[in-house]
């Protein structure tokens, strides 16, 4: 991994952190049109709030904060959670966003609660748990940048290897259903490529903040192109980018990271909006203008 | 049980009656959310009061970060009108920047001061007793006088619009026709509820806000059949959760407004259970019952 660091003409600290946090916007930014497309964002939020009491079970359970333990229990929680929202979903009566809702309080409060039984404990190691809330990108070491390179490479290349499966699933349910693939088996593989993203991303930005880092890429690039291949090379460079940018801006202006990073994704995803070739507000108020203006 | 237990289950259970009404008119619209987005998007808000006015003052702090809340709300609306983004990517794109802007302003302005970014997630409640306001010559708990305030302005505002509010949720079109206002409902709702959320957060802290609004009311829809019903149940799980949740706190010595929260999941988990009819042990039990009949009726056993 050093000789990818050693390649930012940047001090060695910061060029760590910049190369993490590219990846990472890379990888959730990849990941993310798959649950904008299904009408899912907000899971995202369920389950990046779902990771805390992940987190802090790995705690208790190893005693010491180690990340690959803490990778573990916050994607076996954020799993969880998911599947939670999907059962919800499924068993009836109870709306989806009532489900995560549901699922969100649940595992949030659940987290809160081990959280401060763990602080009460006395323990000198457990110092920083909450850090975890708002994310911490200055704390990033070469480790952590290989384990999100690992990982999320892994999840990317799932990702392209399945694509058509994916896809089908995405935009057309039922036609992937008739053609003989069992809907849970995409909903559960969709939702640990979501996963992954999100125990990557959180350790980074913050529960509160990662799901803007799934969606914000996926809206900005949706508007730039009508291909799902497309879409989601575009995603994941526009994450890659915010992400290194939002590393920088806030090395330099002693800003937290994960809120720069957000707010300048927010920031592609609003721009592309208003300025997108065709389907941009300002493209189509254009258009309506030369429809009017002619004969 | 001392007067600060007795304070803390209070402003605890006049929330979860205020938040119970709202999240139930907010479920059946499926814009469950919605309340999660607002109690974050209000931290700028908040930020925003205490930089101007330097203080954290009940009411500053509830006019600016409602404000701020309905800007968040209309700021989504208006992405959703483009017909570019889906509701919920709406949703995820707007409170998330919103959110950010406060937290830089705390880390950067209001550090170390009267802002502390923990205390406002994980909530105050436990220091509910310590913060009194002199009414009439007695020291009142200022959040017990907030949230019941809030209760009882809630409470007032179903009343009076019980019948717009009832059509436009559960029948948007017989509402249009019968001349009922829904669209003016709508907005009555989504400021209240921006309101109430402010409240909570403020008095309370955000993990309640998302457990109050969502929990009791998805629970009471699965055992209600008629919206009075559904609100009375709503708020009824909220107060069962304000006292039990106190409880296993002090029992357990652990964070109040958590144990809270988790009795209202608790709550959730029993009726997706044990709700006549719709229960998932219920419906079991049903078909073993049904079966057996059968067998009986058919085979003389």
């Amino acid at each position: 991994m050093d000789w990818l660091i050693g390649l930012v003409p940047l001090p060695y600290p910061v060029a760590v952190v910049a190369v993490g946090t590219a990846v990472l916007g890379f990888v959730a930014g990849a990941l993310g049109p798959f649950a904008v497309l299904r009408g899912r964002s907000m899971f995202g939020d369920a389950m990046s709030h779902g990771t805390l009491p992940g987190v802090v079970v790995a705690f208790m359970v190893t005693g010491v904060k180690d990340p690959v333990s803490s990778l573990v229990g916050a994607a076996v929680f954020a799993g969880a959670a998911a599947l939670v929202m999907i059962g919800l979903e499924r068993a009836g009566r109870t709306p989806p966003d009532a489900a995560i809702g549901v699922a969100l309080s649940a595992s949030f409060t659940l987290g809160i609660v081990l959280l401060t039984r763990v602080s009460q404990g006395g323990d000198a190691d457990q110092s920083g748990l909450d850090a975890y809330l708002f994310g911490q990108a200055a704390g990033m070491v070469v480790r952590d940048v290989e384990l999100t390179v690992g990982i999320g490479g892994l999840a990317v290349v799932l990702a392209v290897a399945f694509f058509r499966l994916l896809r089908s699933a995405t935009f057309d349910p039922q036609f992937t259903a008739v053609a003989g693939v069992p809907t849970w088996a995409v909903d559960a593989a969709s939702t640990v490529l979501l996963a992954v993203a999100v125990v990557l991303g959180v350790r980074t930005v913050g529960v509160i903040l990662m799901v803007a880092l799934l969606v914000a890429p996926a809206v900005a690039a949706r508007q730039l192109t009508t291909r799902l291949s497309g879409m989601i090379a575009l995603s994941g460079l526009i994450g890659a980018v915010c992400g290194v940018a939002g590393a920088l801006v806030a090395g330099r202006t002693e800003l937290p990271t994960g809120p720069v990073i957000v707010l300048l994704a927010t920031a592609a995803a609003l721009a592309s909006i208003l300025l997108a070739p065709r389907r941009g507000i300002l493209a189509r108020l254009h258009r309506r203008r030369a429809l009017a203006g002619a004969p | 049980m001392n007067l600060d237990a007795l304070v803390i289950i209070l402003t605890a259970g006049l929330l979860a009656t205020a938040c119970g009404v709202l999240g139930s008119f907010l479920v059946l619209r499926r814009q469950a959310l919605m309340s999660d987005a607002v109690s974050h998007a209000v931290l700028p808000g908040i930020v925003l009061v205490f930089l101007l006015t330097g203080s954290r003052a009940a009411l500053p702090t509830v006019l600016g970060a409602t404000l701020v809340g309905v800007a968040c709300v209309l700021g989504f609306e208006a992405l959703r009108r483009t017909g570019l983004v889906r509701a919920d990517a709406a949703i995820a794109l707007t409170f998330p920047a919103l959110f950010s802007l406060g937290v830089i302003g705390v880390s950067k302005f209001a550090s170390g001061a009267h802002l502390d970014l923990d205390t406002a997630i994980y909530g105050e409640i436990t220091f509910a007793p310590l913060r009194t306001l002199a009414v009439a010559g007695l020291d009142v708990p200022r959040s017990l006088l907030v949230t019941g305030l809030a209760a009882v302005l809630t409470l007032l505002l179903v009343v009076v619009l019980w019948r717009p509010l009832q059509a436009s949720t559960l029948d948007p079109q017989f509402g249009e026709i019968a001349g009922l206002r829904g669209q003016l409902a709508q907005r009555v709702l989504l400021v209240a509820s921006t309101a109430v959320a402010v409240v909570a957060f403020d008095s309370v802290g955000a993990i309640l806000v998302v457990a109050f609004f969502v929990v009791p009311a998805a629970a009471a829809h699965l055992l209600a059949t008629r919206l009075a019903t559904m609100l009375i149940l709503a708020v009824a799980v909220g107060w069962a959760s304000a006292v039990t949740g106190h409880w296993a706190a002090v029992h357990y010595d652990t964070s109040i407004s958590g144990t809270i929260g988790l009795a209202t999941v608790v709550c959730f988990v029993l009726a997706r259970l044990l709700a006549p009819r719709r229960g998932l042990l219920w419906r079991a039990w049903r078909r073993q019952v049904g079966a057996d009949r059968f067998t009986a009726r058919w085979y003389d056993v």
